[in-house]
């Protein structure tokens, strides 16, 4: 299969992209993708964003490029593809179900990228479909870095579809750490991120989408247990999030971590109901 | 333990100074150490390694820092059980740091250890007023709504307001240039020495970057490679147009150029045993050999408060049985070119000597061309705890380049009327 590469002259702005993606929701149908990549050469990145977003996320604020951070800079080139007329799924309402992420080498912040998002596969789901996005950034013809998210397009599902591979059991036992998330985190890390999704940003945004209140950030959640499990990320890695439950703002949750084999395994609780798992994380260096 | 062993300087790595609110305006203290102590285990190869212990320091810092240097070891990639602390001798914490890594190898209590310091003129504690915080501790420690509402009652908006620290002698009241002035007056120190003091530390530190020097010992961060305060190009025509900033009337002879601007940045320098340097496939740059530190009574006007390494100096030397010029470089600290000038003027005043050192004879004279070979605080910046391991570093690969044997006297004067010296011999 050959995919046409669009390439966008810069970086889009997201606000007006998720807003148009919200008023062109309804009647989106189909199940194949575009084959289509959207490409944004030299992406620089902005050392003030990059310092408050390692700061909120708990990297050291330094040259390393944390390994969730292209992802947030293909969030807008992500969101122009989904809000193409021709995309099938709806953007309000995708749930980030998982992610993998893999740094082949350590990125520098003065490094200029060029980043590639590809819409995959659409797949039956027990609880309606999900869509496979690829995100690349290489640096001069390198790929440097590279992830692959799966999200679920709620709807009428399919009842024998298959599993996907289930997350590992988060570790049991003391908390690692105790975490108590503020009810702006979500308005901080928009601020940080570019994501201002509004069922982040406030109880009441959040309502109108649905959710009793304000959620974290799952991207969020995911780069602060990777701070948090320490250098490993920075280097060549590759790590996985399992997004399975949100974490409601304000909230404390528990940092649990355990290993298993090579594999650092690490996840988010609920504080009063501790069988809760929000996010289960693995890091393999 | 009545036997004791030579402790090693193995290598050091600093970040660039940058200049006050310059690219580091939104690194802590801490990310700049961990900055540092990264760079220098990874061109050591020691990453996982368990040291003896790392100590290191700020001037400026905030009170949730109390693990400073504990903290950045656990965000290095130093094993874990590293143990660290933290030292606060004010612009001698860096080298305090050494010595007492040096020290605790030296008797053995330690195979290895990492000093080193940083400091951030940018990233800055705010304060509120002490009044509004005496009220606010008041109104905390209330215990029945009636005394909380009295106690909040007792806040003025004439309250409000922030603090930030200043480089200021809570005795005195007096900047640290104004002091200095005094002392650059009492010696005579002239304007256009000082100057051409400042102009030889620019252009010995482009020299030392140009030859590549400084390629092992600094680490690249936040899109900084060179000292930030550096200026290659300047000239005694543009050092003397610049208006005075310190001291009154004709006597000022202190400007922005001949002072040390504030700065951000972060050292740290490797220091072992024999031993251990030789099962970690390093090799000794240079030996550490004595430290000494001394105070001076700047409260009373009885001496300049930058002063304290003119008395450190000579007795340490009485105690190694050297003279002044028996060393192949100095490294001393310029806080302010005229107190370079102060202190070497003093060491040649028979006067000073005898009846303050207690000297027969004065110290005597140095050869210049020896002084700050590769530029120092004038020119690169002086992130205040940063400085120690800057001139360690330097100090020990400039001496390795000399030669066995070679001799090197570093001197650091520092807030509160205090000093920090130490010699290191090359390997």
């Amino acid at each position: 299969m050959t995919v046409a590469v669009e390439t966008l002259p810069s970086l889009p702005a997201t606000a007006p992209l998720l807003t148009r993606a919200v008023l062109t929701a309804r009647g989106r149908r189909g199940s194949e993708v575009p084959d289509r990549t959207l490409r944004v050469e030299d992406v620089r990145i902005d050392r003030h964003r990059l310092a408050a977003y390692q700061r909120l996320t708990g990297y050291a604020v330094s040259d390393t490029v944390p390994q969730p951070y292209p992802w947030v800079l293909a969030f807008p080139v992500q969101t122009a593809l989904m809000a193409r007329p021709d995309f099938p799924l709806a953007l309000p309402g995708l749930v980030h179900l998982e992610n993998r992420l893999t740094t082949h080498r350590a990125m520098d912040a003065a490094e200029p990228l060029t980043l590639d998002v590809t819409a995959g596969a659409i797949t039956p789901h027990r609880r309606g479909r999900t869509l496979d996005v690829r995100l690349e950034a290489r640096v001069s013809g390198e790929l440097v870095w590279e992830c692959d998210s799966v999200y679920l397009a709620r709807g009428s599902g399919t009842e024998d579809a298959a599993r996907g591979e289930s997350p590992p059991a988060l570790p049991d036992g003391p908390p690692a750490g105790v975490w108590r998330l503020a009810d702006d985190l979500g308005r901080r890390y928009a601020a940080a991120s570019g994501d201002v999704n509004p069922i982040h940003l406030h109880p009441l945004t959040a309502r109108a989408m649905g959710f009793p209140r304000h959620i974290a950030h799952g991207m969020w959640t995911y780069a602060r247990v990777l701070a948090a499990l320490g250098r490993g990320s920075l280097g060549p890695s590759t790590s996985r999030v399992w997004f399975t439950k949100p974490v409601f703002l304000p909230s404390t949750v528990e940092l649990v971590r355990g290993r298993d084999g090579d594999t650092l395994v690490a996840g988010l609780r609920s504080r009063t109901e501790p069988h809760t798992a929000h996010v289960v994380v693995s890091l393999s260096a | 333990m009545t036997t004791t062993r030579r402790a090693a300087v193995l290598g050091g790595n600093r970040i660039p100074f940058a200049r006050q609110f310059g690219p580091y305006a939104e690194a802590s203290n801490q990310d700049m150490l961990t900055a540092a102590l990264e760079g220098l285990v990874a061109r050591h190869g020691i990453a996982g390694e368990r040291l003896g212990e790392v100590v290191a320091g700020a001037v400026i810092k905030h009170s949730r820092d109390f693990n400073l240097t504990r903290e950045a070891v656990l965000g290095s990639s130093l094993a874990p059980d590293t143990p660290a602390y933290d030292v606060q001798q004010a612009c001698g914490t860096g080298l305090e740091a050494a010595i007492l890594v040096a020290n605790k190898i030296a008797l053995g209590q330690a195979d290895s250890g990492i000093a080193g310091g940083v400091d951030s003129a940018s990233d800055a504690p705010i304060v509120v007023p002490e009044k509004l915080r005496r009220k606010l501790l008041r109104l905390s420690r209330a215990k029945t709504p009636a005394d909380r509402a009295r106690a909040a009652l007792t806040m003025r908006p004439t309250d409000l307001g922030i603090q930030v620290p200043a480089n200021t002698e809570p005795r005195t009241g007096m900047s640290m240039g104004e002091h200095m002035a005094v002392t650059a007056e009492r010696w005579g120190v002239t304007r256009e020495a000082q100057d051409q003091l400042a102009l030889a530390s620019h252009h010995h530190l482009a020299a030392a970057y140009e030859r590549g020097f400084f390629d092992d010992l600094m680490t690249p961060y936040l899109g900084l490679s060179r000292d930030q305060n550096l200026r290659a190009d300047t000239t005694l025509e543009k050092l003397a147009s610049l208006r005075t900033v310190f001291g009154r009337g004709e006597n000022a002879t202190m400007t922005a150029g001949n002072s040390t601007p504030l700065t951000d940045g972060a050292s740290a320098v490797l220091l072992g045993s024999e031993d251990w340097a030789a099962a970690h496939g390093l090799k000794p740059l240079a030996w550490f050999v004595d430290g000494e530190t001394a105070a001076v009574d700047y409260v009373s006007g009885d001496e300049g408060l930058l002063m304290a390494p003119a008395y450190a100096v000579p007795r340490m030397l009485a105690r190694q049985g050297l003279a002044l010029q028996d060393f192949d470089l100095y490294e001393i600290h310029e806080a302010f070119a005229s107190t370079v000038l102060s202190t070497l003027t003093a060491w040649e005043d028979e006067d000073f000597c005898r009846e303050r050192l207690g000297l027969d004879a004065p110290l005597g004279a140095i050869d210049r061309d020896k002084l700050n070979i590769t530029g120092s605080s004038l020119a690169a910046g002086h992130p205040f705890a940063a400085t120690g391991g800057r001139i360690l570093a330097t100090l020990a690969k400039l001496l390795q380049e000399k030669g066995s044997g070679s001799r090197g006297l570093v001197s650091i004067c520092a807030a509160g009327g205090q000093g920090v010296v130490a010699i290191l011999e090359a390997a």
